[in-house]
């Protein structure tokens, strides 16, 4: 492949900037300055952004400060969005593969020529083995829409998200417990329990700030429950170095002490939930002394933490986190979870866990449309109603509760290798980095190798794309206009910061010019992303000028929890519209509503335990990490790198350029190791070599590796062959009903 | 007459180096080099840990050794208390290096000149600003503003913190003074 220069380019387009600034609705603010407001897509958060530009060339990004969350911050990664921009190594060109799969040989091609390749291609496969034999994979956020909305019309119901490898757990559980998503109220809790949700880390701004700022408060207690001294660990007012994979156990545990000492808010637990019996039967025998052994927490511990959470209820959230791919055994550590927040009555209070009031839910709150509510022009996009190949949503299957526009991202190797259900010919992946993000590489690697086509859309030429026969170069999300989104009680849009460099497109542009050319567009009610915001805002002209003009639009609005008198009272002093709903002990009782199938709390789930028995109620199979290796090893975020999409970006690369593994020093010691050996870590799904770093921050068991390096493309040239991809030695089998990937996994060390 | 004071929270600080991302691209510090950086240093054995964050980067001395030694003028000070570099007259003697106890001065390899944090004067707070370092940081652990406004956030913070100042018992009487950290070392 061919370097290209591309600095030179935006220096040109920076010149003619000078002579003729028509960029945006943006004004110019001083001189040939000017500052866009946007969203980052450094991670998946999507923090609101402002962007300096000048001479058309982006020069320094910060938070919008109209998000009075956030306002000016932005993290490391989010202000290096700059330098990703101008990375020499980003692509620029769509490229055609010319050697054998992976030999990194290349020829650029017009738009005009890649399209109709893929065009052509897709077609003919859809003819001679069905639209199905065509897989799709997406990361999260808007490029997820608009792949799917493409598979949709294409046909094919396989269509994969990040989901299974990250955040389904949680959101399964929420789902299953209380009938939806919840929100923690880091802000005013009084005690946080926290299961190694490396906030400080794996940053979340708003969330970040607010536990920052319990955190460093007197009057508050951050638990942390983590093998390893990470940085919320660093932070907390104790920390507890549980046996990985146990948590479970812990919060088994945790629920035997309150229901045996009828310390739980029983009134809530009586009027909202079901299932108590059960939960009751399920715990009988999960003491304080039974979880000792397994968790490496003394009884006497647990007992005294049971009592402070209990004395500090409802002010309390026990945290369900946001990377859940632990154990085989996630689902019964997140619903424990869900569990214990019920128990301790802190739904719908200050300091607890609520529902989100964005505007369509306050609109119905005060019952009236006092707030724009958006229309969504993908609505009418359906995933074909075939069988996937991962049977995601089908009766008797394991994935049988998973959303079939996520899917299994486990499952795609060995239905390929296996031709079962039937066999899978070409696989469309946007901006996902399956081979190193995905357990079992090894695997995935011999099944891509099965295929007859392959499209990767990306702005690196990474690992995946490396594969791919063609490769399309997508704008970064400095020169792309995005859709609105919905943020708090408002909302949000991407607005480009500066003209593409190079010659790229949106991944809205690509899916909806590739839909056009293979006349399957007839679904589609808009050909640009102007007019898809315009149906989305519903002709509201003065929103999109304002999302245009400030990034985002939000609305003052009182906070309100359903069982909080006193934010009742101020809410309907804006609000009086709500009043003859309050009840006689002023709570909005009537405003709460559960939609699962009980309409209750369900502590014990019978659709789960009628298609998975066992596990409708608290269970401890298969917790177990280490599976007769003498380590496990555990993976997690830095705040310098975003799993594997960063670490190329020379800032970023400059401040952390590899990932060794830590060790505990004092066992490393033992064993005769050394700071920086080289080692392999191996088990039954492969080995990789690995650097050890000796530290006394983690357990004398585990081992931890920052997760995203180990890269093969050559065209990554500060990251090729650096450091080691550890999802190598991660095994494709999924967790139990929740079917997300473990990432906590046994290993032993050899001498390299 | 303004006198800016930085103060760095310790305990709100989690070494994301949002800091030192934002220092590089708004004052342009070429790759190898570093205005500003935050160090974490994990002490103790196993369990009993602690770790601490400390801000890497000039101080603002009052009584400041690198103006001292200068030979050429290049390194001045203002009346509000920041220390800048004049490009021109630098000669790249290295003398402020050697003499500055903070190890906060580096050699520009693209400018040649001697560089160090500047809290964004020039380019920022001159206008109104605040540094880019406190501007982005996600924790809100940097505070900055003017010493003599009596309504300035870090008045509020001196008030009512204990604000401690890096080697004080060298006198050079820093500007950016730091919240010490006391979370970690004590576990069952």
């Amino acid at each position: 492949m061919q370097r290209r220069e591309f600095l030179k380019g935006s220096a040109f387009l920076g010149s003619l900037a000078c002579i003729n600034p028509v960029l945006s609705a943006n004004a110019f603010t001083k001189g040939d300055k000017k500052s866009v407001f946007s969203v980052c897509e450094m991670c998946s958060t999507r923090c609101p952004i402002e962007i300096s530009v000048k001479d058309n060339k982006g020069v320094f990004i910060n938070g919008n400060p109209k998000f009075s969350t956030n306002k000016t911050s932005v993290c490391a990664r989010g202000g290096a969005g700059i330098n990703q921009l101008y990375d020499k190594n980003r692509l620029i060109k769509p490229l055609i593969r010319v050697g054998k799969r992976g030999e990194n040989k290349w020829r650029e091609a017009s738009w005009d020529e890649a399209l109709n390749l893929v065009a052509t291609k897709l077609n003919e496969i859809k003819e001679k083995h069905g639209a199905s034999s065509v897989i799709f994979t997406s990361k999260a956020g808007e490029s997820h829409t608009h792949m799917s909305n493409f598979a949709c019309a294409y046909g094919s119901p396989n269509i994969f998200s990040h989901y299974s490898s990250c955040p389904i757990t949680y959101n399964m559980v929420l789902e299953h417990t209380y009938g939806g998503g919840l929100s923690r109220d880091f802000a005013n809790a009084k005690y946080i329990v926290n299961f190694g949700h490396n906030l400080f880390e794996g940053i979340v701004i708003s969330d970040a700030k607010k536990l920052a700022k319990f955190a460093a408060a007197s009057d508050t207690k951050l638990l942390v429950l983590e093998p390893r001294f990470s940085v919320v660990a660093a932070k907390a007012d104790e920390w507890l170095p549980i046996k990985p994979g146990t948590d479970v156990a812990f919060l088994m545990a945790l629920i035997h002490i309150w229901l045996r000492d009828e310390k739980y808010d029983k009134e809530f637990v009586n009027e909202y939930c079901i299932g108590l019996d059960e939960l009751k039967a399920s715990v009988k025998d999960t003491s304080p002394k039974w979880q000792e052994s397994i968790t490496g927490i003394s009884a006497d511990t647990i007992e005294r933490i049971a009592d402070e959470i209990y004395k500090a209820a409802p002010k309390v959230v026990i945290d369900w986190g946001h990377k859940t791919t632990t154990t085989y055994a996630e689902y019964q550590r997140t619903r424990a979870i869900a569990i214990a927040n019920a128990l301790m009555g802190n739904y719908e209070k200050k300091g607890g866990i609520h529902t989100s009031k964005n505007t369509n839910t306050l609109n119905k709150i005060i019952g009236e449309d006092i707030f724009p509510t958006l229309d969504n022009p993908s609505n009418v996009f359906k995933v074909p109603n075939t069988p996937r190949i991962d049977g995601a949503g089908e009766v008797g299957n394991k994935n049988y509760f998973v959303s079939r526009k996520h899917g299994v991202l486990m499952d795609i190797a060995p239905a390929i290798l296996s031709k079962k259900p039937y066999p899978i010919k070409a696989w469309v992946n946007t901006r996902f980095n399956h081979l190193v993000n995905v357990a079992n590489v090894n695997e995935s690697l011999k099944a891509i190798n099965e295929l007859d086509f392959i499209v990767s859309i990306d702005i690196y030429l990474n690992d995946f794309s490396n594969l791919a026969d063609v490769v399309l170069p997508e704008s970064s999300y400095l020169e792309r206009d995005e859709s609105i989104a919905t943020i708090g009680n408002g909302y949000y849009m991407r607005n480009k910061a500066v003209e593409v460099i190079g010659d790229t497109k949106s991944g809205f542009d690509i899916f909806r010019k590739l839909a056009s050319m293979m006349k399957i567009d007839e679904l589609y009610t808009y050909t640009t992303i102007d007019e898809y915001r315009m149906q989305q805002a519903k002709g509201n002209v003065d929103l999109l000028a304002n999302l245009k003009k400030d990034g985002i639009v939000t609305y003052k609005v009182p906070s309100l929890y359903l069982r909080e008198p006193k934010t009742i009272k101020e809410f309907a002093k804006t609000y009086p519209q709500i009043k003859d709903k309050i009840d006689s002990n002023g709570e909005l009782s009537s405003l709460i509503n559960f939609k699962t199938p009980s309409k209750k709390i369900e502590l014990f789930i019978e659709k789960v335990e009628n298609l998975f028995p066992t596990h409708g109620c608290l269970n401890t199979t298969d917790y177990d990490v280490f599976k007769n290796h003498e380590f496990c090893l555990t993976s997690g975020k830095t705040p310098i790198h975003t799993n594997a999409h960063t670490q190329n970006i020379p800032i970023l690369n400059e401040l952390m350029s590899e990932s060794p593994v830590w060790i505990n020093e004092t066992k490393a010691k033992e064993l005769g190791f050394k700071d920086g050996d080289l080692v392999y870590l191996e088990n039954e799904f492969g080995k990789i070599q690995v650097k050890l770093m000796l530290t006394q921050g983690i357990r004398p068991d585990t081992l931890f590796i920052y997760h995203g390096f180990g890269r093969n493309t050559p065209a990554l040239k500060n990251i090729h062959e650096i450091g080691a991809n550890d999802s190598i030695v991660l095994g494709s089998r999924s967790g139990y009903v929740c079917s997300t990937m473990v990432t906590n996994i046994g290993v032993d060390i050899k001498r390299a | 007459m303004k006198k800016f004071v930085m103060i760095h929270d310790e305990n709100l600080c989690i070494g994301c180096e949002a800091c030192s991302v934002a220092c590089k691209n708004e004052n342009q510090i070429p790759s190898g080099v570093f205005r500003v950086q935050v160090h974490a240093k994990m002490k103790g054995v196993f369990p009993n840990l602690q770790t601490d964050f400390t801000r890497a980067s000039c101080v603002m001395c009052e009584d400041s050794p690198c103006v001292s030694v200068c030979p050429t003028g290049a390194s001045f000070k203002l009346a509000n208390g920041i220390t800048l570099i004049d490009e021109n007259l630098c000669v790249s003697c290295k003398y402020c290096i050697l003499a500055c106890p903070y190890n906060a001065r580096f050699l520009n390899p693209i400018t040649k000149a001697i560089d160090k944090c500047t809290f964004c004067y020039p380019n920022r707070v001159s206008d109104g600003l605040t540094p880019a370092c406190v501007s982005v940081c996600p924790t809100d652990a940097l505070i900055f503003g003017d010493i003599n406004d009596n309504n300035s956030e870090v008045n509020k913070v001196l008030a009512s913190k204990s604000v401690e100042y890096p080697k004080a018992h060298l006198g050079t009487k820093p500007k950016l003074g730091f919240i010490k950290n006391t979370k970690g070392g004590r576990y069952e």
